[in-house]
């Protein structure tokens, strides 16, 4: 009886525990689509600076297929690749991207926010800081990267309920691991003065990446590019889940979804413990 | 303190050399102070890095691909040296047109025009400086990747005419770039028009692609429009040093030049006249 | 001999009007609702050479604008105007060889680097030779006690110091005419006060003519002889600043202490109670002099109750201005009594900014 009791006092506190994480993931979900309607309506009330946006960012992108258009004009394969597997990686790197800069604007500026204080403003708020602070901004062009995103799959891809399905959910991973990226990066700030302009080169490097065929690099630089600058699960992993199902890039893109968040998360907050124990470097000027 | 005083202090020499030494002075000072923070320097160059690394590898799988050593008169060598001239080229530019129609609206124009120089000469000395600071980090570090991963550079001999048509490129660029920044004047945003600018640029001028894969039509075009003679005039005539190519390249180049030069000088006069800063 | 000779200058700028939403915009872009903004309307003022010369106004009343075309930055829309003899905007690199410029809201020196590198780059854009470049920095920089800030990268330097270093650049290839625009915008009061013991000095000992825009009464006070005031695009006040505290200085402050506190309403003929206080032992009061005399009025307040002590002050130059200004809004012209009234006709204020 006494053993039933604790293993029944147990069971209770699990599911107390559960409960308060079940309540508290619907509360900051409920905050996050509260942040990103005020972004949208904010977006809504400049009308046509979000038209220029963008249609302009939807131009940026037709003068890179113009690029590869031109390239694969004059030489018709590279490493297995023709023109139509260039825009559906195109075509998943943009939605990936402004999805997450639509959804988590922030992520680009984060290593700056940390360098120039602007965290406080966030930790003396209740809600989670990381959270908060990617999604406290939202760019305009990044609807125009996603409606470049969408085009391009609309043109590459048989249609099909099925087909979209696979991009909405390589679209999201691509996104996470984007964005995690970026919070990893962006992280090192916390550590290392000056790191803002690392971030700006990473994300330089990150977006190049994502936008060559995967095949022209070899081994090492794979590797590379599914580690330390994990472009091929933006890009090329989630685009070949796309094309065509299979366990193996399913499990690969949630994978790396998966691990690149948690890093993010542990990442971003050990060094938010060091910011507040004071031990951040002071920017130099 | 009569007037005749000031002028007794000032240097020997003709009206013209008495203005070289001052712009030089500019480019000078602009040099000086693009190297304050050499760390911050290097760092804002490593994207050549990235890019010629990805390029390394594309034209490598390209040229594999086409199982020819030498597509269109360029080798994988002088291909990835194209693109290291060019890419610096673009990256070390300063935003010229930004500059001059925040210059315009927001007043700062009032210092610059208050000194004795002319606006648009000090602007051009200031960009040629501001580049030649990047472009030189730029082109030490894609062009030490290209050489260990790829190759050598192309002969020296290519070098002295390359770097002349460079700064006439970028001479060349800083006049469109200015008579986009003028329209301040007129619009109120010149961002969009600065960005299709660039667009132009990128595709036109050859950043992405030496020109010479383009299909001919498409090449033709190209080459009867100024875009062409910012960066790959300069960065075809550093992979292929030929003293024929040089006259005819550069000798366009220093045309476009002088009609852009007269233009962005009839266009300035014009806004000028009717200069709007904001008063106070 | 006058170094500034301007007569009726107006300059006009046209603002585009955009009503609100997108076809608001799109129907600005096609034919857009032009209104015109008169920034300067009418100036006619000169100034001597060597003269310390205030300009001061509220934002907006046309200083920076009139400063703008006395440098020969912008066209005045009509009028004349002569800066040592040159017409600013059809002379301005002639022009400036002579004039030096400072505004207080712009820095000329490049940020990045020690200021003696802006200096050098100064002495080749007004074509000195190196020599003259070398004394001229060795001077000013004694003169003005920079000698140590000269090797630190400007950015580094505070606001204060920074515009030491400014004014000293703009004085380098020894003007004729400087024209400082908000010289001590954002100061704090010592480095305040260090700029103007600059200005008085350099103005001592080279000649220098000085045109000073501010909009604090303070500057003017402790710099200039001469005042002009403009408000809305028209000159409000040309004279003396003695003159200016003189007229407008028949109001005065008075501060009563009282030796036991005081009951009930005070009430004294002639005189304005701005507050009773200290629990009725302070009492402030406002009177025209020429309206009461003061020794009616103290005697008033000695049939209040004993008085401790009593301060009779002037009110500020910014308060004197601001009686001029309200005067100016309420249409009262505002004349020297001398008549030196240059011949401008005050419009009130329709359509100024």
């Amino acid at each position: 009886m006494a053993g039933e009791a604790v293993t029944g006092g147990a069971l209770a506190r699990l599911w107390r525990r559960v409960r308060a994480a079940v309540r508290s993931v619907r509360v900051e979900t409920r905050f996050v689509l509260a942040l990103w309607r005020v972004n949208l309506l904010a977006a809504l009330e400049y009308r046509t600076a979000f038209i220029s946006q963008v249609v302009g960012m939807m131009l940026n992108n037709a003068a890179f297929l113009v690029f590869w258009a031109l390239f694969f004009e004059r030489f018709p394969s590279v490493g297995g690749w023709g023109m139509p597997d260039m825009l559906q990686l195109f075509g998943m790197t943009a939605t990936g991207f402004g999805l997450g800069v639509v959804l988590f604007g922030n992520a680009l500026n984060l290593a700056d926010i940390i360098a120039d204080n602007g965290l406080d403003a966030y930790l003396a708020l209740p809600r989670p800081v990381l959270l908060h602070v990617l999604a406290g901004k939202s760019r305009l062009s990044g609807w125009g990267d996603i409606a470049t995103g969408v085009l391009c799959f609309a043109l590459t891809a048989d249609p099909g309920a099925a087909a979209w399905g696979r991009y909405a959910v390589a679209a999201l991973a691509s996104m996470t691991v984007f964005v995690s990226f970026l919070v990893v990066v962006a992280s090192l700030t916390f550590w290392i003065g000056g790191a803002s302009a690392l971030s700006a080169q990473a994300i330089h490097a990150m977006l190049a990446f994502a936008t060559y065929p995967l095949t022209i690099f070899d081994g090492t630089a794979k590797l590379m590019l599914m580690t330390v600058i994990p472009a091929a699960f933006i890009g090329a992993v989630p685009a070949e889940f796309v094309r065509g199902y299979s366990d193996r890039s399913l499990l690969q893109i949630l994978a790396a979804a998966g691990v690149s968040l948690a890093l993010a998360v542990v990442l971003f907050h050990r060094g938010l413990r060091h910011y507040e124990s004071g031990g951040m470097a002071v920017s130099a000027g | 303190m009569s007037v005749g005083a000031a002028v007794e202090r000032r240097v020997e020499g003709s009206q013209v050399r008495r203005s070289a030494a001052k712009y030089a002075a500019v480019v000078r000072t602009q040099l000086a102070h693009g190297l304050a923070y050499p760390g911050d320097l290097v760092m804002r160059s490593l994207t050549i890095l990235i890019f010629m690394w990805v390029f390394i590898h594309l034209w490598r799988s390209t040229y594999a691909a086409t199982g020819q050593t030498s597509v269109r008169g360029l080798t994988l060598n002088d291909t990835l040296w194209y693109l290291v001239l060019a890419e610096s080229i673009t990256l070390s530019k300063p935003r010229v047109a930004t500059a001059i129609a925040q210059a315009v609206r927001d007043g700062s124009v009032a210092y610059q025009l208050s000194k004795p120089y002319s606006f648009l000469g000090y602007q051009a000395a200031v960009t040629v400086g501001d580049a030649l600071v990047r472009g030189a980090v730029t082109v030490l570090l894609g062009g030490a990747l290209v050489a260990v991963m790829v190759g050598p550079p192309p002969s020296m001999l290519g070098w002295p005419p390359a770097f002349a048509a460079v700064i006439a490129g970028w001479l060349i660029d800083f006049c469109m770039a200015t008579l986009i920044g003028l329209m301040a004047f007129v619009v109120e945003d010149v961002a969009a028009f600065e960005w299709i600018y660039s667009k132009l640029i990128l595709v036109l001028g050859g950043v992405l692609l030496p020109l010479d894969f383009l299909p001919d039509g498409f090449r033709r075009v190209a080459e009867a429009l100024p875009f062409a003679y910012t960066t790959w005039a300069p960065a075809r005539l550093f992979v292929s040093p030929d003293p024929a190519l040089f006259v005819r390249l550069f000798g366009i180049q220093l045309a476009w030049l002088a009609g852009l030069a007269l233009l962005v000088a009839i266009v300035h006069r014009q806004c000028t006249a009717r200069l709007a800063v904001n008063g106070g | 001999m006058p170094s500034i000779v301007v007569d009726n200058l107006r300059k006009t700028f046209a603002a585009k009007r955009k009503s609100a939403g997108l076809t608001g915009s799109l129907r600005a872009m096609v034919r857009p609702d032009r209104t015109t903004v008169e920034a300067v309307q009418g100036l006619s003022f000169r100034m001597d050479d060597g003269e310390l010369l205030g300009f001061i106004g509220p934002n907006g009343a046309g200083k920076s604008t009139t400063i703008k075309i006395l440098t020969g930055i912008l066209y005045p829309t009509s009028g004349t105007a002569e800066v040592l003899g040159f017409v600013p905007w059809r002379e301005r690199r002639k022009l400036a060889y002579h004039i030096g410029t400072v505004f207080g809201q712009r820095s000329q020196l490049w940020p990045h680097l020690p200021a003696i590198d802006t200096l050098a780059l100064f002495g080749k854009i007004y074509e000195l030779d190196h020599r003259t470049v070398r004394r001229r920095i060795t001077l000013l920089s004694e003169a003005f006690e920079i000698t140590h800030l000269l090797e630190t990268p400007v950015r580094k330097l505070s606001l204060g110091q920074r515009m030491r270093c400014e004014v000293a650049a703009s004085l380098l290839h020894q003007p004729r005419l400087i024209l400082l625009d908000e010289p001590s915008i954002g100061l704090d009061p010592v480095a305040k006060q260090r700029i103007r013991d600059m200005i008085i000095r350099m103005n001592a000992e080279e000649g220098v003519g000085v045109l000073l825009t501010s909009h604090d009464a303070g500057d003017i006070e402790a710099l200039c002889k001469r005042v002009i005031i403009v408000n809305h695009g028209q000159i409000v006040y040309d004279d003396r600043v003695s003159a200016l505290k003189r007229r407008y200085l028949t109001v005065k402050d008075v501060g009563v202490r009282f030796v036991e506190p005081i009951a009930g309403d005070v009430d004294i003929p002639g005189a304005e109670v701005v507050k009773v206080g200290g629990g009725g032992y302070g009492l402030k009061l406002r009177f025209d002099t020429t309206v009461t005399p003061a020794a009616e009025l103290l005697a008033h307040i000695g049939a209040l109750g004993g008085v401790e002590d009593v301060t009779i002050s002037d009110p500020s130059l910014e308060d004197v201005i601001r009686v001029i200004y309200e005067q100016a809004a309420a249409g009262e012209a505002i004349r020297p009594a001398d008549g030196s009234w240059p011949s401008v006709e005050p419009e009130g204020s329709e359509g100024a900014p």
